[in-house]
Protein backbone atom coordinates (compact mmCIF):
# COMPACT_ATOMS: atom_id res chain seq x y z
CA UNK A 1 0.00 0.00 0.00
CA UNK A 2 3.12 2.40 1.09
CA UNK A 3 4.51 1.39 -2.21
CA UNK A 4 1.89 2.33 -4.26
CA UNK A 5 1.16 5.56 -2.50
CA UNK A 6 4.86 6.45 -3.14
CA UNK A 7 4.88 5.42 -6.72
CA UNK A 8 1.77 7.78 -7.07
CA UNK A 9 3.52 10.78 -5.65
CA UNK A 10 6.79 9.98 -7.84
CA UNK A 11 4.50 9.47 -11.28
CA UNK A 12 2.44 12.74 -10.39
CA UNK A 13 5.98 14.62 -10.21
CA UNK A 14 7.18 13.63 -13.21
CA UNK A 15 3.86 14.06 -15.19
CA UNK A 16 2.36 16.87 -13.78
CA UNK A 17 4.66 19.73 -15.52
CA UNK A 18 4.32 18.55 -18.91
CA UNK A 19 0.06 17.92 -18.21
CA UNK A 20 0.16 21.89 -16.31
CA UNK A 21 1.75 22.94 -20.08
CA UNK A 22 -1.11 21.37 -21.86
CA UNK A 23 -3.79 22.73 -19.74
CA UNK A 24 -2.34 26.09 -19.28
CA UNK A 25 -1.23 26.83 -22.67
CA UNK A 26 -3.80 24.63 -25.09
CA UNK A 27 -6.86 23.35 -22.98
CA UNK A 28 -7.15 27.08 -20.94
CA UNK A 29 -7.37 28.75 -24.64
CA UNK A 30 -9.52 26.82 -25.96
CA UNK A 31 -12.10 26.81 -23.54
CA UNK A 32 -11.46 31.11 -23.68
CA UNK A 33 -12.36 30.94 -27.06
CA UNK A 34 -15.32 28.42 -26.78
CA UNK A 35 -16.44 31.22 -24.64
CA UNK A 36 -15.65 34.36 -26.34
CA UNK A 37 -17.27 32.30 -29.91
CA UNK A 38 -20.77 33.09 -27.18
CA UNK A 39 -19.77 37.04 -26.76
CA UNK A 40 -21.06 39.92 -29.02
CA UNK A 41 -18.47 41.89 -31.14
CA UNK A 42 -18.18 45.92 -30.26
CA UNK A 43 -16.11 47.98 -32.66
CA UNK A 44 -15.33 50.26 -29.83
CA UNK A 45 -15.21 47.55 -26.47
CA UNK A 46 -14.21 44.84 -28.56
CA UNK A 47 -16.59 42.71 -26.53
CA UNK A 48 -19.61 43.06 -24.36
CA UNK A 49 -19.34 40.32 -22.19
CA UNK A 50 -22.78 38.34 -22.84
CA UNK A 51 -23.96 35.48 -23.73
CA UNK A 52 -25.92 34.40 -27.22
CA UNK A 53 -25.55 32.46 -30.47
CA UNK A 54 -25.84 35.18 -32.98
CA UNK A 55 -22.35 34.39 -34.21
CA UNK A 56 -23.32 30.33 -34.69
CA UNK A 57 -26.21 32.05 -36.25
CA UNK A 58 -24.41 34.33 -38.73
CA UNK A 59 -21.43 31.22 -39.51
CA UNK A 60 -24.60 28.86 -40.78
CA UNK A 61 -27.32 31.74 -41.89
CA UNK A 62 -25.28 33.97 -43.79
CA UNK A 63 -25.06 33.96 -47.60
CA UNK A 64 -21.24 34.54 -47.66
CA UNK A 65 -20.07 32.55 -44.70
CA UNK A 66 -21.90 29.47 -45.82
CA UNK A 67 -20.75 29.80 -49.29
CA UNK A 68 -16.72 29.36 -47.24
CA UNK A 69 -18.20 26.32 -45.31
CA UNK A 70 -19.58 24.64 -48.51
CA UNK A 71 -16.20 25.48 -50.54
CA UNK A 72 -14.36 24.56 -47.65
CA UNK A 73 -15.64 21.09 -47.62
CA UNK A 74 -16.06 20.44 -51.44
CA UNK A 75 -12.36 21.09 -51.54
CA UNK A 76 -11.43 18.93 -48.66
CA UNK A 77 -14.11 16.06 -49.42
CA UNK A 78 -12.48 16.16 -53.28
CA UNK A 79 -8.96 16.17 -52.13
CA UNK A 80 -9.70 13.29 -49.51
CA UNK A 81 -11.28 10.86 -52.33
CA UNK A 82 -8.48 11.52 -54.10
CA UNK A 83 -5.48 11.14 -51.72
CA UNK A 84 -7.89 8.10 -50.27
CA UNK A 85 -7.62 6.13 -54.20
CA UNK A 86 -3.45 7.46 -54.97
CA UNK A 87 -2.71 6.17 -51.24
CA UNK A 88 -4.43 2.76 -51.15
CA UNK A 89 -1.59 1.42 -54.14
CA UNK A 90 0.82 3.41 -52.56
CA UNK A 91 0.42 2.32 -48.81
CA UNK A 92 -0.06 -1.63 -50.35
CA UNK A 93 3.50 -1.33 -52.47
CA UNK A 94 5.60 0.26 -48.93
CA UNK A 95 3.68 -2.79 -46.72
CA UNK A 96 4.91 -5.91 -49.23
CA UNK A 97 8.31 -4.21 -49.80
CA UNK A 98 10.45 -7.79 -48.56
CA UNK A 99 14.11 -5.33 -49.00
CA UNK A 100 14.57 -3.46 -45.66
CA UNK A 101 16.53 -0.86 -47.31
CA UNK A 102 13.77 -0.10 -50.11
CA UNK A 103 10.97 -0.15 -47.63
CA UNK A 104 12.89 2.46 -45.84
CA UNK A 105 13.93 4.43 -48.43
CA UNK A 106 10.22 4.35 -49.34
CA UNK A 107 9.19 5.73 -45.62
CA UNK A 108 11.60 8.27 -45.89
CA UNK A 109 10.33 10.13 -49.28
CA UNK A 110 6.58 9.70 -47.76
CA UNK A 111 7.68 11.39 -44.50
CA UNK A 112 9.88 13.67 -45.88
CA UNK A 113 7.49 16.35 -47.91
CA UNK A 114 4.88 15.82 -44.88
CA UNK A 115 8.03 17.46 -42.32
CA UNK A 116 9.26 20.52 -44.55
CA UNK A 117 5.78 22.37 -43.28
CA UNK A 118 3.20 23.42 -45.76
CA UNK A 119 5.52 27.24 -46.68
CA UNK A 120 7.73 25.21 -48.53
CA UNK A 121 5.26 22.55 -50.43
CA UNK A 122 3.43 25.81 -51.51
CA UNK A 123 6.46 27.31 -52.59
CA UNK A 124 7.25 24.27 -54.61
CA UNK A 125 3.91 24.16 -56.34
CA UNK A 126 3.96 27.91 -57.24
CA UNK A 127 7.07 26.73 -58.86
CA UNK A 128 5.40 24.48 -60.59
CA UNK A 129 2.07 25.75 -61.58
CA UNK A 130 3.43 29.78 -62.06
CA UNK A 131 2.78 31.41 -65.36
CA UNK A 132 6.61 30.79 -66.15
CA UNK A 133 6.68 27.48 -63.99
CA UNK A 134 7.55 23.93 -65.02
CA UNK A 135 4.26 23.09 -65.83
CA UNK A 136 3.98 25.98 -68.29
CA UNK A 137 7.13 25.90 -69.71
CA UNK A 138 6.83 21.93 -70.48
CA UNK A 139 3.06 22.68 -72.58
CA UNK A 140 4.82 25.60 -74.59
CA UNK A 141 7.95 23.41 -75.02
CA UNK A 142 5.93 20.77 -76.50
CA UNK A 143 3.39 23.15 -78.32
CA UNK A 144 0.50 21.96 -76.82
CA UNK A 145 -0.77 25.18 -76.19
CA UNK A 146 -0.60 28.47 -77.53
CA UNK A 147 -0.07 30.49 -74.40
CA UNK A 148 0.34 29.74 -70.54
CA UNK A 149 -2.37 28.21 -68.79
CA UNK A 150 -3.72 29.84 -65.93
CA UNK A 151 -3.20 26.69 -63.28
CA UNK A 152 -2.56 28.62 -60.21
CA UNK A 153 -5.38 30.44 -58.02
CA UNK A 154 -7.58 28.00 -59.12
CA UNK A 155 -9.82 25.64 -57.26
CA UNK A 156 -8.06 22.90 -59.12
CA UNK A 157 -4.76 23.94 -57.75
CA UNK A 158 -5.30 24.03 -54.59
CA UNK A 159 -6.74 20.34 -55.08
CA UNK A 160 -4.11 19.15 -56.75
CA UNK A 161 -1.58 21.05 -53.57
CA UNK A 162 -3.99 19.68 -51.38
CA UNK A 163 -4.08 15.78 -52.59
CA UNK A 164 0.30 16.05 -52.49
CA UNK A 165 0.27 17.63 -49.13
CA UNK A 166 -2.27 14.80 -47.79
CA UNK A 167 -0.82 11.63 -49.59
CA UNK A 168 1.74 11.11 -46.94
CA UNK A 169 -0.31 11.18 -44.01
CA UNK A 170 -2.97 8.23 -46.02
CA UNK A 171 0.04 6.67 -46.70
CA UNK A 172 1.50 6.16 -43.63
CA UNK A 173 -2.10 5.29 -42.18
CA UNK A 174 -2.93 2.83 -44.41
CA UNK A 175 0.09 1.03 -44.40
CA UNK A 176 0.59 0.51 -40.61
CA UNK A 177 -2.89 -1.41 -41.55
CA UNK A 178 -1.87 -3.40 -43.92
CA UNK A 179 1.45 -4.00 -42.41
CA UNK A 180 -1.27 -6.12 -40.20
CA UNK A 181 -2.40 -8.31 -42.39
CA UNK A 182 -1.01 -11.49 -42.57
CA UNK A 183 0.79 -12.63 -46.37
CA UNK A 184 -0.62 -16.01 -46.31
CA UNK A 185 -4.28 -14.33 -46.50
CA UNK A 186 -3.26 -13.43 -49.76
CA UNK A 187 -1.52 -16.36 -50.84
CA UNK A 188 -4.28 -18.30 -50.10
CA UNK A 189 -6.37 -15.97 -52.48
CA UNK A 190 -3.88 -16.94 -54.96
CA UNK A 191 -3.95 -20.45 -54.19
CA UNK A 192 -7.54 -20.55 -55.01
CA UNK A 193 -6.89 -18.89 -58.75
CA UNK A 194 -7.02 -15.35 -57.90
CA UNK A 195 -5.35 -12.91 -60.13
CA UNK A 196 -3.20 -10.77 -57.88
CA UNK A 197 -5.52 -7.71 -58.69
CA UNK A 198 -8.43 -9.60 -57.61
CA UNK A 199 -6.59 -10.81 -54.09
CA UNK A 200 -5.80 -7.50 -53.56
CA UNK A 201 -9.62 -6.33 -53.75
CA UNK A 202 -11.28 -9.24 -52.78
CA UNK A 203 -8.96 -9.87 -49.58
CA UNK A 204 -6.86 -7.13 -49.00
CA UNK A 205 -8.73 -4.15 -49.31
CA UNK A 206 -11.24 -5.28 -47.04
CA UNK A 207 -9.73 -5.90 -43.78
CA UNK A 208 -7.40 -2.94 -44.54
CA UNK A 209 -11.05 -0.56 -44.93
CA UNK A 210 -10.41 0.20 -40.86
CA UNK A 211 -7.06 1.98 -42.17
CA UNK A 212 -8.80 3.56 -45.50
CA UNK A 213 -12.03 5.29 -43.19
CA UNK A 214 -9.20 6.37 -40.43
CA UNK A 215 -7.24 7.58 -43.25
CA UNK A 216 -10.35 9.94 -45.03
CA UNK A 217 -11.17 11.11 -41.53
CA UNK A 218 -7.40 12.36 -40.98
CA UNK A 219 -7.25 13.82 -44.57
CA UNK A 220 -10.96 15.44 -44.61
CA UNK A 221 -10.14 17.20 -40.72
CA UNK A 222 -6.58 18.84 -42.22
CA UNK A 223 -7.57 19.77 -45.57
CA UNK A 224 -10.87 21.58 -43.76
CA UNK A 225 -8.21 23.16 -41.72
CA UNK A 226 -5.62 24.10 -44.29
CA UNK A 227 -4.29 27.52 -44.42
CA UNK A 228 -0.90 27.92 -46.58
CA UNK A 229 -2.63 26.25 -49.69
CA UNK A 230 -5.63 27.98 -49.66
CA UNK A 231 -3.77 31.45 -49.25
CA UNK A 232 -0.82 30.86 -51.73
CA UNK A 233 -2.09 28.56 -54.19
CA UNK A 234 -5.63 29.90 -53.83
CA UNK A 235 -5.03 33.60 -54.16
CA UNK A 236 -7.02 36.32 -52.50
CA UNK A 237 -10.33 34.73 -53.99
CA UNK A 238 -10.12 31.17 -52.54
CA UNK A 239 -12.23 31.94 -49.36
CA UNK A 240 -11.71 28.72 -47.14
CA UNK A 241 -12.03 28.56 -43.62
CA UNK A 242 -8.00 28.37 -42.09
CA UNK A 243 -7.48 31.74 -43.61
CA UNK A 244 -10.73 33.23 -42.49
CA UNK A 245 -10.16 32.66 -38.57
CA UNK A 246 -6.53 34.29 -39.26
CA UNK A 247 -8.44 37.39 -40.85
CA UNK A 248 -11.40 37.63 -38.33
CA UNK A 249 -8.89 37.39 -35.02
CA UNK A 250 -5.75 38.87 -36.39
CA UNK A 251 -6.64 41.21 -39.10
CA UNK A 252 -10.26 42.81 -38.35
CA UNK A 253 -9.92 42.02 -34.19
CA UNK A 254 -13.16 40.65 -34.46
CA UNK A 255 -12.37 38.03 -31.16
CA UNK A 256 -15.71 36.71 -31.01
CA UNK A 257 -16.72 35.75 -34.41
CA UNK A 258 -12.98 34.56 -35.06
CA UNK A 259 -13.70 32.53 -31.54
CA UNK A 260 -16.76 30.93 -33.52
CA UNK A 261 -15.28 29.89 -36.59
CA UNK A 262 -11.98 27.99 -34.85
CA UNK A 263 -14.49 26.52 -32.72
CA UNK A 264 -16.65 25.18 -35.86
CA UNK A 265 -13.28 23.74 -37.11
CA UNK A 266 -12.37 22.04 -33.73
CA UNK A 267 -15.94 20.93 -33.70
CA UNK A 268 -15.53 19.33 -36.98
CA UNK A 269 -12.11 18.02 -36.50
CA UNK A 270 -13.47 16.21 -33.26
CA UNK A 271 -15.81 14.64 -34.57
CA UNK A 272 -13.58 13.04 -37.39
CA UNK A 273 -11.33 12.39 -34.69
CA UNK A 274 -12.68 10.35 -33.19
CA UNK A 275 -14.12 9.00 -36.17
CA UNK A 276 -10.63 7.67 -36.78
CA UNK A 277 -9.32 6.88 -33.49
CA UNK A 278 -12.45 4.10 -32.94
CA UNK A 279 -10.80 3.13 -36.32
CA UNK A 280 -7.04 2.75 -35.39
CA UNK A 281 -5.69 2.75 -31.97
CA UNK A 282 -2.98 5.22 -33.22
CA UNK A 283 -2.63 8.08 -35.20
CA UNK A 284 0.42 9.15 -36.99
CA UNK A 285 0.78 13.09 -37.30
CA UNK B 1 7.43 -14.06 -58.56
CA UNK B 2 9.74 -12.37 -59.45
CA UNK B 3 8.70 -12.89 -63.32
CA UNK B 4 8.05 -9.64 -65.14
CA UNK B 5 4.18 -9.44 -65.61
CA UNK B 6 2.18 -6.55 -67.43
CA UNK B 7 0.20 -6.02 -64.03
CA UNK B 8 3.28 -5.91 -62.20
CA UNK B 9 4.59 -3.62 -63.90
CA UNK B 10 1.02 -1.50 -64.19
CA UNK B 11 1.35 -1.24 -60.71
CA UNK B 12 4.56 -0.27 -59.93
CA UNK B 13 4.43 2.47 -62.33
CA UNK B 14 1.63 3.88 -61.03
CA UNK B 15 3.16 3.76 -57.46
CA UNK B 16 6.41 5.54 -58.62
CA UNK B 17 4.04 8.18 -60.34
CA UNK B 18 1.88 9.06 -57.32
CA UNK B 19 5.88 9.16 -55.75
CA UNK B 20 6.67 11.48 -58.48
CA UNK B 21 3.55 13.87 -57.91
CA UNK B 22 4.45 14.13 -54.26
CA UNK B 23 8.17 14.50 -55.05
CA UNK B 24 8.78 16.07 -58.00
CA UNK B 25 7.35 20.00 -57.12
CA UNK B 26 10.36 19.80 -54.03
CA UNK B 27 13.02 18.57 -57.35
CA UNK B 28 11.91 21.53 -59.04
CA UNK B 29 12.11 24.20 -56.58
CA UNK B 30 15.33 23.06 -55.39
CA UNK B 31 16.11 22.98 -59.00
CA UNK B 32 14.99 26.37 -59.74
CA UNK B 33 17.53 27.87 -56.41
CA UNK B 34 20.47 27.54 -58.79
CA UNK B 35 19.42 29.47 -62.03
CA UNK B 36 21.27 32.11 -63.37
CA UNK B 37 18.11 34.02 -64.81
CA UNK B 38 16.43 37.09 -62.79
CA UNK B 39 13.12 35.77 -63.34
CA UNK B 40 12.01 32.22 -63.15
CA UNK B 41 12.43 30.53 -66.85
CA UNK B 42 11.82 26.79 -67.18
CA UNK B 43 14.47 25.43 -68.31
CA UNK B 44 16.87 27.91 -67.32
CA UNK B 45 20.02 29.65 -69.63
CA UNK B 46 22.83 29.24 -67.22
CA UNK B 47 23.40 28.10 -63.49
CA UNK B 48 24.72 30.39 -60.44
CA UNK B 49 24.49 30.34 -56.75
CA UNK B 50 24.01 33.93 -56.51
CA UNK B 51 20.98 33.10 -54.69
CA UNK B 52 21.68 31.88 -51.84
CA UNK B 53 23.93 34.59 -50.66
CA UNK B 54 20.78 37.08 -51.86
CA UNK B 55 18.39 35.14 -50.08
CA UNK B 56 21.06 35.88 -46.98
CA UNK B 57 21.49 39.33 -47.58
CA UNK B 58 17.69 39.75 -47.07
CA UNK B 59 17.24 40.52 -43.31
CA UNK B 60 13.87 38.97 -43.49
CA UNK B 61 15.12 35.26 -44.38
CA UNK B 62 18.34 35.49 -42.22
CA UNK B 63 16.64 36.74 -39.15
CA UNK B 64 14.16 34.57 -40.01
CA UNK B 65 16.33 31.97 -40.24
CA UNK B 66 18.24 32.66 -37.11
CA UNK B 67 14.62 32.85 -35.37
CA UNK B 68 13.73 29.66 -36.21
CA UNK B 69 16.80 28.14 -35.37
CA UNK B 70 17.16 29.65 -31.89
CA UNK B 71 12.96 28.85 -31.03
CA UNK B 72 13.22 25.13 -32.54
CA UNK B 73 16.39 24.35 -30.20
CA UNK B 74 14.69 26.10 -27.35
CA UNK B 75 11.35 23.93 -28.20
CA UNK B 76 13.41 20.50 -28.48
CA UNK B 77 15.11 21.08 -24.95
CA UNK B 78 12.20 22.04 -23.17
CA UNK B 79 9.84 19.57 -24.54
CA UNK B 80 12.96 16.83 -24.28
CA UNK B 81 12.86 18.27 -20.13
CA UNK B 82 8.86 17.83 -19.82
CA UNK B 83 8.33 14.90 -21.80
CA UNK B 84 10.96 12.45 -20.95
CA UNK B 85 9.68 12.44 -17.57
CA UNK B 86 6.33 12.45 -18.81
CA UNK B 87 6.89 9.19 -20.58
CA UNK B 88 9.06 7.27 -17.78
CA UNK B 89 5.81 8.24 -15.52
CA UNK B 90 3.25 6.97 -18.23
CA UNK B 91 5.43 3.47 -19.07
CA UNK B 92 7.17 2.79 -15.55
CA UNK B 93 5.01 3.66 -12.98
CA UNK B 94 1.76 2.54 -13.57
CA UNK B 95 -1.11 5.34 -12.11
CA UNK B 96 -4.33 5.74 -12.26
CA UNK B 97 -5.59 7.91 -15.11
CA UNK B 98 -2.52 7.29 -16.65
CA UNK B 99 -4.26 6.71 -20.53
CA UNK B 100 -6.30 9.71 -20.08
CA UNK B 101 -2.70 11.62 -19.22
CA UNK B 102 -1.00 9.93 -22.43
CA UNK B 103 -3.97 11.13 -24.46
CA UNK B 104 -4.09 14.49 -22.97
CA UNK B 105 -0.02 14.93 -23.48
CA UNK B 106 -1.03 13.92 -27.17
CA UNK B 107 -3.65 16.04 -27.64
CA UNK B 108 -1.48 19.08 -29.50
CA UNK B 109 -1.11 16.95 -32.24
CA UNK B 110 -4.53 16.38 -32.89
CA UNK B 111 -5.98 20.63 -32.57
CA UNK B 112 -5.62 22.13 -35.88
CA UNK B 113 -2.75 24.28 -35.88
CA UNK B 114 -4.54 27.07 -37.05
CA UNK B 115 -7.36 26.86 -33.99
CA UNK B 116 -4.54 26.41 -31.35
CA UNK B 117 -3.01 29.50 -32.74
CA UNK B 118 -6.02 31.54 -32.48
CA UNK B 119 -6.56 30.44 -29.10
CA UNK B 120 -3.36 30.90 -27.72
CA UNK B 121 -2.79 34.52 -29.46
CA UNK B 122 -6.36 35.44 -28.01
CA UNK B 123 -5.17 33.82 -24.74
CA UNK B 124 -1.98 35.80 -24.39
CA UNK B 125 -3.20 38.91 -25.29
CA UNK B 126 -6.15 38.23 -22.34
CA UNK B 127 -3.16 37.56 -19.91
CA UNK B 128 -1.53 40.74 -21.13
CA UNK B 129 -4.80 42.80 -19.95
CA UNK B 130 -5.03 41.31 -16.50
CA UNK B 131 -0.94 40.94 -15.81
CA UNK B 132 0.17 43.91 -17.48
CA UNK B 133 3.33 41.26 -19.06
CA UNK B 134 3.45 40.84 -22.45
CA UNK B 135 3.66 37.55 -23.77
CA UNK B 136 1.92 37.27 -27.83
CA UNK B 137 4.52 39.04 -29.94
CA UNK B 138 7.53 37.76 -27.69
CA UNK B 139 9.96 35.11 -27.92
CA UNK B 140 8.98 33.29 -24.32
CA UNK B 141 5.76 33.39 -25.89
CA UNK B 142 6.76 32.33 -29.04
CA UNK B 143 8.74 29.32 -27.27
CA UNK B 144 5.91 28.07 -24.93
CA UNK B 145 4.22 27.53 -28.35
CA UNK B 146 6.76 25.51 -30.15
CA UNK B 147 6.83 23.51 -27.23
CA UNK B 148 3.35 22.52 -27.40
CA UNK B 149 4.48 21.59 -31.09
CA UNK B 150 7.10 19.69 -29.67
CA UNK B 151 5.73 17.60 -27.31
CA UNK B 152 4.02 15.31 -28.73
CA UNK B 153 6.58 14.15 -31.01
CA UNK B 154 9.05 13.55 -27.87
CA UNK B 155 6.02 11.68 -25.90
CA UNK B 156 5.78 9.23 -28.83
CA UNK B 157 9.10 8.62 -29.70
CA UNK B 158 9.91 8.28 -25.95
CA UNK B 159 7.42 6.51 -24.88
CA UNK B 160 7.44 3.92 -27.83
CA UNK B 161 12.05 3.64 -27.20
CA UNK B 162 10.35 3.03 -23.69
CA UNK B 163 8.09 0.24 -24.63
CA UNK B 164 10.71 -1.82 -26.54
CA UNK B 165 13.39 -1.12 -23.88
CA UNK B 166 13.14 -4.66 -21.92
CA UNK B 167 12.82 -3.14 -18.16
CA UNK B 168 14.55 -5.82 -16.32
CA UNK B 169 17.92 -4.04 -16.74
CA UNK B 170 16.28 -1.06 -14.91
CA UNK B 171 14.44 -3.63 -11.90
CA UNK B 172 18.12 -5.53 -11.73
CA UNK B 173 19.81 -1.92 -11.28
CA UNK B 174 17.07 -1.38 -8.68
CA UNK B 175 17.81 -4.52 -6.87
CA UNK B 176 21.50 -4.20 -6.63
CA UNK B 177 20.86 -0.89 -4.25
CA UNK B 178 20.51 1.62 -6.97
CA UNK B 179 18.09 4.15 -6.35
CA UNK B 180 15.59 5.71 -8.81
CA UNK B 181 17.62 8.88 -9.70
CA UNK B 182 20.96 6.29 -10.35
CA UNK B 183 18.33 3.84 -12.03
CA UNK B 184 17.53 6.90 -14.46
CA UNK B 185 20.99 8.47 -15.17
CA UNK B 186 22.79 5.24 -15.46
CA UNK B 187 20.63 2.18 -16.89
CA UNK B 188 17.25 3.76 -18.37
CA UNK B 189 19.05 6.86 -20.20
CA UNK B 190 22.04 4.76 -21.71
CA UNK B 191 19.00 2.42 -23.19
CA UNK B 192 16.76 5.04 -24.78
CA UNK B 193 19.45 7.02 -25.90
CA UNK B 194 18.52 6.37 -29.72
CA UNK B 195 14.36 7.07 -28.62
CA UNK B 196 16.13 10.59 -27.27
CA UNK B 197 18.07 11.74 -30.38
CA UNK B 198 14.64 10.60 -32.70
CA UNK B 199 12.72 12.52 -30.43
CA UNK B 200 14.92 15.78 -30.15
CA UNK B 201 15.59 15.33 -34.05
CA UNK B 202 11.30 15.51 -35.01
CA UNK B 203 10.57 17.97 -32.28
CA UNK B 204 13.38 20.26 -33.59
CA UNK B 205 11.32 19.39 -36.74
CA UNK B 206 8.20 19.74 -35.78
CA UNK B 207 9.15 23.39 -34.70
CA UNK B 208 11.15 24.48 -37.42
CA UNK B 209 8.62 23.96 -39.95
CA UNK B 210 5.29 25.46 -37.80
CA UNK B 211 3.73 27.96 -39.68
CA UNK B 212 0.18 28.31 -38.53
CA UNK B 213 1.18 28.37 -34.93
CA UNK B 214 3.42 31.09 -35.40
CA UNK B 215 1.54 33.17 -37.76
CA UNK B 216 -0.36 34.90 -34.44
CA UNK B 217 2.39 34.75 -32.59
CA UNK B 218 5.11 36.72 -34.00
CA UNK B 219 5.87 40.37 -33.38
CA UNK B 220 5.35 42.85 -35.59
CA UNK B 221 8.04 43.08 -37.97
CA UNK B 222 9.44 39.44 -36.40
CA UNK B 223 9.11 36.37 -38.70
CA UNK B 224 9.97 32.94 -38.46
CA UNK B 225 11.53 31.45 -41.72
CA UNK B 226 7.98 29.74 -42.45
CA UNK B 227 6.29 33.00 -41.82
CA UNK B 228 9.21 35.23 -44.19
CA UNK B 229 8.52 32.47 -46.76
CA UNK B 230 5.15 32.85 -46.86
CA UNK B 231 5.15 37.13 -46.27
CA UNK B 232 7.79 36.67 -49.39
CA UNK B 233 5.63 34.67 -51.58
CA UNK B 234 2.34 36.58 -51.59
CA UNK B 235 4.49 39.34 -53.80
CA UNK B 236 7.64 37.32 -55.56
CA UNK B 237 8.07 34.09 -56.98
CA UNK B 238 11.31 33.72 -57.76
CA UNK B 239 15.66 31.80 -57.33
CA UNK B 240 15.53 33.70 -53.85
CA UNK B 241 12.51 31.95 -52.59
CA UNK B 242 13.62 28.29 -53.80
CA UNK B 243 16.93 29.03 -52.83
CA UNK B 244 15.53 29.74 -49.14
CA UNK B 245 13.02 26.64 -49.92
CA UNK B 246 15.79 24.77 -50.34
CA UNK B 247 17.92 25.51 -47.45
CA UNK B 248 15.00 24.49 -45.21
CA UNK B 249 14.44 21.26 -47.75
CA UNK B 250 18.17 20.14 -46.09
CA UNK B 251 18.01 20.68 -42.95
CA UNK B 252 14.58 18.90 -42.20
CA UNK B 253 16.33 16.23 -44.31
CA UNK B 254 19.18 15.79 -42.84
CA UNK B 255 17.65 15.78 -39.14
CA UNK B 256 15.28 13.41 -40.93
CA UNK B 257 18.68 10.79 -42.23
CA UNK B 258 19.64 11.43 -38.95
CA UNK B 259 16.80 9.94 -36.75
CA UNK B 260 16.42 7.42 -39.53
CA UNK B 261 20.13 6.19 -37.69
CA UNK B 262 18.68 5.60 -34.41
CA UNK B 263 15.56 4.46 -35.05
CA UNK B 264 13.51 2.22 -37.98
CA UNK B 265 11.19 5.02 -39.23
CA UNK B 266 8.77 2.37 -40.32
CA UNK B 267 7.78 1.53 -36.55
CA UNK B 268 8.53 4.85 -35.13
CA UNK B 269 6.10 6.44 -37.55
Amino acid sequence: MQNEGRTGLKSSALVLPALALVTLFLLAPLGLIARYSLDQFDPVKLMLGVFQLDNYAKAFGDPFYQRVLATTAQIAGLSTVIVVLLAFPVAYCISRVQTERIRSLLMILTILPLLLGNAVRSAAWMVVMGTKGVANSMLLGLSLVDEPLKILYTPTAVVIALVSVLLPYAIITMQSVIDSIPKSLEEAGQSLGYSPFRTVLSVVLPLAMPGVVAAAAICFALGMNAYATPVLIGGPKMQMMGPLVYEQIAKVSNWPFGSTLACILMAATVVLTVISTSYLTRRYF
Amino acid sequence: MDRINPGRVAFLTLVSAIFAFVLLPLVAIVWAAFFSDKILTFPPSGYSLSWFSRAWALSEFSSGFIMSLQVGILATVFSLLLGVPASLAIERFPFKGRETVRQLLLSPMYVPAIVAGAAVYIYFIQIEIFTDVQVAGTSPGLVIAHTLVALPWTMRLICASLVTANSSSEEAARSLGANGFQTFFLVTLPIIRPGIIAAAMFSFIASFSDLEKSLFLVGPGKATLPIAIVNYLEWNLDSTIAAVATVQIFIIGAALLLSDRYVKLGKAF
